[in-house]
């Protein structure tokens, strides 16, 4: 897992050099809000808990690349000085969230539009990104669960408990995304239209998804 | 909404989050530690950080001190992720 987190740093550090200047202080803030965000575990039954991601909202506005860089600092800060995810697993958490919780959103919300071409086809596609992402990296995590020698279950269990929980989280994660999505296309409508820095297949701004 | 009026709203909804999440979900209920200590998984640490479980030592239980140190770290990623992206537009000028 470490060794797929090295590989998305390299291309996330390098493509993020187009970072435009007036993008600085929307990833700064969203990156802060969202690690206030994470420190919200909301108990879930069976004796897990579910958190917010942030990936989503970072990979939308900004692109997966810049969405990378601000859930590792997110993770990182947490890893080092709370404790929480730890150093041995840094890793898959940075694939977990930072990775397919920023891709994933991402992707739907670009390809979405082909299916649908309204105002509201693009509002299901960042809701539906939202959730997919938070859906997706509890897989990852369930199946990674799952596989360590530790944990007392298997992988259907272990999954499966992921996947469940954080469906639910999910889609307060997608119904938060939209919200700030509203809320910057009235307060700042030029950061969504600057450019994402994403792989040039999904790359565009948020005019270009007709 | 200039981008200093942006990070006031961000600062604003983000020592809200710190403070629902200390006083109504504290990350030292976390249930799924609790269970894991039921089946005998015990936590090893390789790297001892300052503020375990988001709390100081000293302090554990007090939530003002859980909401201080969760405000005082939104500030510290709010400069450290100015500072990455500024490093980020310098490179990408040379």
């Amino acid at each position: 897992m470490y060794i797929l987190a090295v590989v998305f740093w390299f291309f996330s550090f390098r493509k993020a050099r187009g970072l435009s200047e007036k993008q600085i202080p929307l990833m700064a803030s969203l990156t802060a809000m969202f690690f206030a965000a994470q420190m919200m575990n909301y108990p879930i039954v069976g004796g897990t808990t579910a958190h917010l991601l942030g990936g989503p909202i970072l990979a939308i506005t900004m692109g997966p690349y810049l969405g990378v860089i601000s859930m590792t600092i997110i993770l990182l800060i947490q890893a080092l000085f709370f404790g929480d995810g730890g150093i041995t697993t840094f890793g898959a958490n940075v694939w977990n969230m930072g990775i397919v919780g920023t891709f994933v959103p991402f992707m739907i919300y670009r390809l979405t539009p082909h299916i649908t071409s309204t105002q509201r086809g693009k509002f299901a596609g960042v809701f539906l990104g939202a959730l997919m992402g938070d859906v997706l990296a509890a897989l990852c995590a369930g199946l990674e669960l799952g596989l360590s020698s530790t944990f007392p279950y298997g992988v259907p269990i272990a999954a499966a408990a992921m996947v469940t929980h954080h469906a639910i989280i999910g889609v307060g994660e997608g119904v938060i995304t939209v919200g700030i999505i509203l809320a910057l296309q009235k307060a700042r409508p030029d950061l969504l239209q600057l450019p994402k820095l994403a792989p040039s297949w999904l790359g565009g701004s948020w005019d270009d998804v007709k | 909404m200039s981008s200093k009026s942006l990070i006031a709203a961000c600062i604003v909804l983000s020592l809200l989050f710190v403070t629902t999440g200390a006083v109504w979900f504290s990350y030292s209920a976390e249930t799924l530690d609790e269970v894991a200590g039921q089946f005998g998984i015990v936590e090893s640490r390789i790297w001892n950080p300052p503020f375990p479980d988001y709390e100081i030592p000293s302090l554990r239980g007090n939530v003002l001190a859980g909401i201080i140190v969760g405000f005082v770290f939104v500030m510290v990623i709010l400069g450290v992720t100015f500072a990455v992206g500024r490093f980020l537009v310098r490179t990408s000028r040379m």
